[in-house]
């Protein structure tokens, strides 16, 4: 044999494979206090819920909450959840907003990305104006869309334009057209947000994958959807899960434009369990509620980091 | 195949000249190196020939038709980018599978394309594994066959060794000339590197400052520079430059090259002569033909010895005066202080113009 070879007592130099568990080891018990100070953090007011929600327990009742067992009432909370009419629709209106607006959002972002990912004139200040609706405190774009859908107001002005007669469409006292002026203010609110991450991810798209895409004879269309969107798919995903969670939570801006109504007709999860803590003020119940949400949104991440690890390992 | 044809070819960014007065043809199945520092223009000639950027001025002719109005999606070319722009999210077929699926090539006729070229690259044990974490000669393979399955009329290669270390760079510029010769295709190739150029190219183009100063065979290049830059660039160390007079004696036209001493008679060419030369002059020679000699016209006092194997290199020079020496071993260096009287063959002496460093009469 010629050439080089590794010897025997070279071997023994090279780093072996449990010389790692053992680091690793160590950084387990150098990290473990902090874990378990993040961990109770994150755990507390979860575990604190699922307590309260066992009980029939309310600020009212001159208890302190740590002895909320007095008022033990097992799962009777949960079950009254389950056989809870209102809950139940203020959960498929929720939902109803979540798939009508994400989609809608996602598109235009994408759209308005596919624009502002080359240069044209002007492009600094039609991006900014694009930006302002994200900046606008929540409650004040309610009231903004409070105004707009008046039944004289904006919206109906511009409406007419285009038909014979004054529209007088009364979009907020509407039960079956409430819910369509709350999905627009989300839109308008919420869409340069989508715009943002999607742009963000768009431009990191290598350039010469592009290029090469286009020289070996790819169509606008193809380069788009068999590089730019499967490279752009973690971004997409975490775009989408924020989205998601966030109508989830939808509150401060429909709470002003129709506090829930009329009658029941915009109550989503969010104004459902305000109004049942404010007026009732059941908080076991509440927390019943809320635990049953968090479960939800922790399916939807689960889901979002799952895709987003297996885009990441396909890099 | 197809030959390449660029004339007057300029290209401005706002102010800025990146590229003025190109002028070359570039044969069916010649493999041309465009060789320059970074910002002489090179690879803007290269994206402007691929249609990724466009000319301002000249044109560009494929086999005597302009392709300037051409998009970048339907001038054939094969463009084999310098980091490889290989599609890490698809797995090895799909990537050569791509242009082939864009271009509508029926499904058989494409399993079948794409399973030749992956046998002729000896991709096919791993056509199936993702492009992701492959090694760095499989992606070069692989990018090569990517573009090479759609058959390119020419090929655009940009620098791409220049991701690779320097132990494996002789292994990648054999296999490319070895490809090169299975595709027989016309190819451009741009690098810095003119140990690339110097082995693999059967035309080298010298390019600086957005000017092409010279276009020949390797040999010719490093023979017979026309420019000092040229000279300078090409070679390792560069040429020798000294700036000199042109003096009369006995013998004939001589270069008093001052405190250096003066050159042996010239042995210049016929057209040489003829023009007649200017007062003064850059004397160039290699630093492979200085021959040290107790008996030499000229002297230079030596800085520096740079031992590197085979050969030391002497850094000579003072007073303003630097120049190179190469010597093999087997002759007793000189040390550091010590005065190198040498002596350079008439014939290997290159004299240029100092005011527009373009060669004086050609071959001497």
């Amino acid at each position: 044999m010629n050439g080089v070879s590794v010897k025997k007592a070279d071997i023994a130099v090279l780093p072996q494979d449990n010389a790692g568990s053992e680091e690793k080891r160590l950084g387990f018990w150098l990290t473990l206090p902090a874990q378990c100070l993040v961990l109770f953090i994150a755990v507390f007011p979860i575990l604190m819920q699922l307590y309260i929600s066992m009980t029939d327990w309310s600020p009212l009742d001159g208890i302190p909450w740590y002895r909320a067992y007095e008022l033990w009432i097992g799962f009777i909370n949960y079950t009254d959840l389950a056989s809870d009419s209102r809950f139940w629709a203020a959960m498929w209106r929720t939902f109803l907003v979540m798939i009508v607006c994400v989609p809608i959002q996602f598109l235009l972002g994408l759209g308005l990305a596919v624009l502002f990912v080359d240069e044209f004139p002007g492009k600094r200040w039609f991006y900014s104006t694009l930006l302002i609706p994200m900046m606008v405190v929540p409650a004040v774009a309610g009231y903004m869309f409070f105004l707009l859908f008046q039944s004289g107001g904006p919206v109906n002005d511009l409406l007419s334009l285009f038909s014979a007669s004054p529209v007088k469409i009364a979009w907020l006292s509407d039960p079956s057209l409430a819910l369509v002026a709350v999905m627009a203010a989300d839109i308008w609110q919420w869409t340069p947000l989508m715009f943002l991450i999607l742009l963000a991810g768009m431009i990191s798209v290598p350039q010469d994958q592009q290029m090469a895409a286009v020289l070996l004879g790819a169509s606008w269309g193809r380069r788009f959807f068999t590089i730019v969107l499967p490279r752009m798919k973690t971004i997409i995903i975490i775009a989408l899960a924020i989205r998601t969670i966030e109508i989830f939570k939808i509150f401060d801006t429909l709470y002003i434009m129709t506090g829930g109504g009329p009658g029941v007709a915009t109550e989503t999860i969010s104004v459902y369990i305000y109004k049942v803590t404010q007026q009732d003020l059941i908080w076991g119940y509440v927390a019943a509620i809320a635990l049953a949400i968090l479960i939800v949104l922790s399916v939807i991440s689960a889901i979002a980091i799952s895709k987003m690890s297996k885009g990441a390992n396909a890099r | 195949m197809t030959q390449i044809a660029l004339s007057n070819l300029g290209k401005k960014f706002g102010s800025f000249t990146a590229l003025a007065q190109m002028n070359l043809t570039i044969g069916d199945g010649e493999f041309v190196a465009l060789l320059g520092p970074s910002g002489c223009g090179k690879s803007t000639t290269m994206n402007m020939i691929a249609g990724m950027v466009d000319p301002t001025e000249g044109d560009i002719r494929f086999d005597d038709r302009s392709i300037l109005d051409v998009p970048m999606s339907r001038r054939g070319v094969g463009f084999v980018f310098q980091n490889y722009a290989i599609f890490t999210h698809m797995s090895v077929r799909e990537n050569l599978a791509y242009g082939l699926r864009a271009q509508g090539v029926s499904a058989s006729e494409r399993n079948r394309r794409v399973n030749a070229m992956a046998d002729l690259l000896q991709l096919s044990p791993m056509l199936d594994r993702r492009a992701a974490g492959l090694s760095v000669n499989i992606l070069q393979r692989l990018a090569i066959g990517r573009s090479a399955v759609v058959e390119p009329a020419i090929f655009l290669l940009d620098e791409p060794l220049s991701n690779v270390d320097a132990a494996f760079r002789s292994v990648m510029r054999s296999e490319l000339k070895a490809l090169q010769r299975q595709f027989s295709q016309t190819l451009v190739y741009v690098t810095h590197d003119q140990l690339e150029a110097m082995t693999m190219a059967d035309r080298i183009a010298v390019m600086d400052h957005g000017k092409l100063l010279q276009v020949g065979t390797p040999l010719e290049i490093y023979n017979n520079p026309q420019d000092v830059f040229v000279a300078r660039f090409i070679g390792s160390p560069g040429m020798n430059i000294l700036e000199g007079t042109i003096a009369s004696s006995d013998e004939g036209k001589l270069v008093d090259l001052a405190s250096t001493g003066r050159s042996a008679p010239l042995a210049l060419s016929d057209r040489a002569a003829s023009q007649g030369l200017p007062e003064k002059v850059l004397f160039g020679f290699r630093p492979e033909q200085v021959n040290p000699d107790p008996n030499g016209t000229m002297a230079l006092p030596v800085n520096f010895v740079e031992r590197i194997g085979a050969r030391t290199i002497l850094h000579l020079g003072g007073d303003g005066i630097e120049a190179k020496a190469v010597l093999d071993n087997q002759i007793a260096m000189p040390s550091i202080g010590d005065i190198l009287r040498f002596s350079i063959d008439p014939k290997m002496v290159r004299l240029f113009d100092p005011v527009s460093g373009i060669a004086i009469g050609g071959d001497i």
